[in-house]
């Protein structure tokens, strides 16, 4: 008796997995509601405190010197990154550039992984906010050099499921729900992701990196997670930068 | 916590006397219901969350709140108050440690 | 509760456990109270002062059907009457019904509100009826309620 209640159980979960994505799919009321919060983003206070360190470094000008760009093309200059800068020999981000920026002013550079870092390498993001995404992949080889180890990284299978990220983020699976989530379009065409991260998680109340983001992705799909500022990790991200680019930059998101 | 954060806003960002606007006051607080526990210690963390907010408009209290632990961490107070002429709106919270902190922003009616 | 109940109770979020024994210990597993535990009817009466709220329209109640996260859930309340100096809506309260401490905040309004409105974002530890109360200078108290779906989250 017990038996055949297990195997009625089993077959009635199965049933209401499969219907799942009807079942548990936001309404488009519910959806405008949770829009409404951005007006009221907690992840604004972060960014805010970020531009107070910042300041103790000299602020946007410094910012601007250190990349050798005027402070009203700034903001076109930021929203090119990750980018390929001299100084460091390689293709980093934003975060990565502070540090170097710190570290030429005999200031102890704030770890990749530190809510300083967070907190000011978003303020910096959004100085390049109503822009359009402009990084150039083919500005030179170490461009396109990152982007095409990006792809392999977004592309490569791993872990104890064998998922890359082009499982859950290709063509044919995008609006699918994922636990009342619907898979997101990561190009321009749709919400363009990374024009909308750094981004307050409500789930965790913090203020994350799209990098931040992509291990807590990892983790979760049973990949070993990339360490952050890694080369792969910095190419994952030009990857996703390109796949978005054009879509205007909206900082600090409110994402789930 | 080493420094608390706080933020006013007012919406419309354009408003004249006698106009009613949305005022949302945020604050950066852990809102802790002394329920969860260290993942690495194991221990319980204490409770530290908001138990009251008061807004004042041009010295006269307009609106009080008594909070309990069960509001969202970072939590987002939003009323709506009649502009009646320029002046300061302050925001005083208190938490259930004692901590007590005050925020003001300008109120300029544009005629 | 009965067996079938429990079955019929045991929503997607469940499903990914599918071994019953450990189902059956997780729904059976008295739930964490703080120091401010207080149920609902008891809050209520403290609030109301044992007077009835009636279930009225005027009384408008926000929040979603299905939270994606209970730990930010938006709630926002209006309440359709004057904000004059003699009639106004004196206080809001919102209560989650099935939290252990059913409270979560009493806000207390005056006519330099203008309009009675409410908003914030409170967390929902399960699926349950988020109530309004409203408070009119009159002394009556006027009510709202809606059910709320907790999921649990998608990925992290």
């Amino acid at each position: 008796m017990r038996k055949i209640a297990k195997i009625a159980l089993c077959f009635t979960l199965f049933a209401s997995l499969s219907y799942a994505s009807e079942q548990f799919a936001m309404s488009d009321a519910d959806r405008a509601m949770y829009e409404e919060l951005l007006e009221n983003n907690p992840a604004d206070m972060m960014l805010a405190s970020g531009g107070n360190l910042l300041e103790e470094l000299g602020g946007d000008a410094a910012v601007a010197k250190f990349l050798g760009v005027k402070e009203d093309a700034l903001a076109a200059y930021l929203a090119g990154f990750p980018r390929y800068l001299e100084k460091f020999g390689r293709v980093v981000s934003i975060d990565q550039m502070l540090q170097g920026m710190m570290h030429e002013s005999g200031k102890k550079p704030y770890a990749l992984k530190s809510n300083e870092m967070f907190n000011m390498s978003s303020y910096v993001k959004s100085l390049a906010n109503e822009q359009p995404i402009n990084i150039d992949i083919n500005a030179n080889e170490h461009m396109k050099k990152a982007y095409a180890f990006g792809k392999e990284v977004f592309d490569t299978k791993r872990g104890a499921r064998g998922l890359s990220c082009y499982s859950c983020h290709n063509p044919s699976v995008i609006g699918t729900i994922l636990r009342t989530q619907p898979l997101p379009d990561i190009s321009a065409k749709g919400n363009a992701s990374a024009a909308t991260w750094p981004a307050y998680r409500m789930t965790k109340s913090n203020l994350a990196t799209l990098q931040k983001r992509f291990q807590g992705c990892m983790e979760n799909a049973l990949l070993a997670v990339i360490p952050l500022g890694s080369p792969e990790m910095t190419a994952l991200e030009v990857y996703f930068t390109h796949e978005a680019k054009g879509a205007t930059i909206a900082l600090p998101g409110l994402k789930r | 916590m080493a420094e608390s954060k706080s933020l006013i806003k007012i919406k419309p960002n354009s408003y004249k006397s006698g106009d009613i606007v949305k005022v949302s006051f945020m604050v950066m607080h852990p809102m802790e219901t002394g329920l969860r526990k260290d993942k690495k210690t194991g221990e319980t963390i204490p409770e530290e969350y908001i138990n009251s907010v008061k807004f004042e408009y041009n010295g006269k209290v307009i609106t009080t709140m008594n909070v309990w632990e069960t509001l969202s961490v970072n939590p987002v107070f939003t009323i709506n108050m009649k502009v009646d002429g320029a002046g300061e709106l302050k925001v005083t919270y208190t938490d259930n440690t004692g901590k007590v902190e005050e925020t003001t922003e300008k109120i300029k009616p544009k005629g | 509760m009965q067996r079938r109940d429990f079955l019929k109770s045991l929503g997607v979020g469940a499903a990914s456990a599918v071994v019953i024994p450990s189902m059956s210990f997780a729904a059976e597993a008295p739930k964490p109270r703080g120091k401010n535990a207080l149920a609902y009817n008891d809050a209520l009466g403290v609030a109301t002062g044992g007077k009835k709220a009636e279930v009225s329209a005027k009384v408008k109640l926000k929040v979603p059907e299905i939270a994606e996260n209970g730990a930010v859930v938006p709630v926002t309340v209006e309440v359709e009457h004057p904000m004059s100096e003699s009639d106004y809506v004196k206080a809001i309260h919102v209560y989650a019904t099935k939290n252990a401490n059913s409270r979560c905040i009493g806000v207390h309004l005056s006519p330099a509100n203008g309009e009675a409105m409410f908003a914030t974002r409170i967390k929902l530890g399960e699926t349950q009826e988020v109530v309004a109360v409203a408070e009119l200078s009159n002394g009556t108290f006027l009510m709202a309620s809606q059910s709320v779906k907790v999921t649990i989250g998608g990925c992290g």
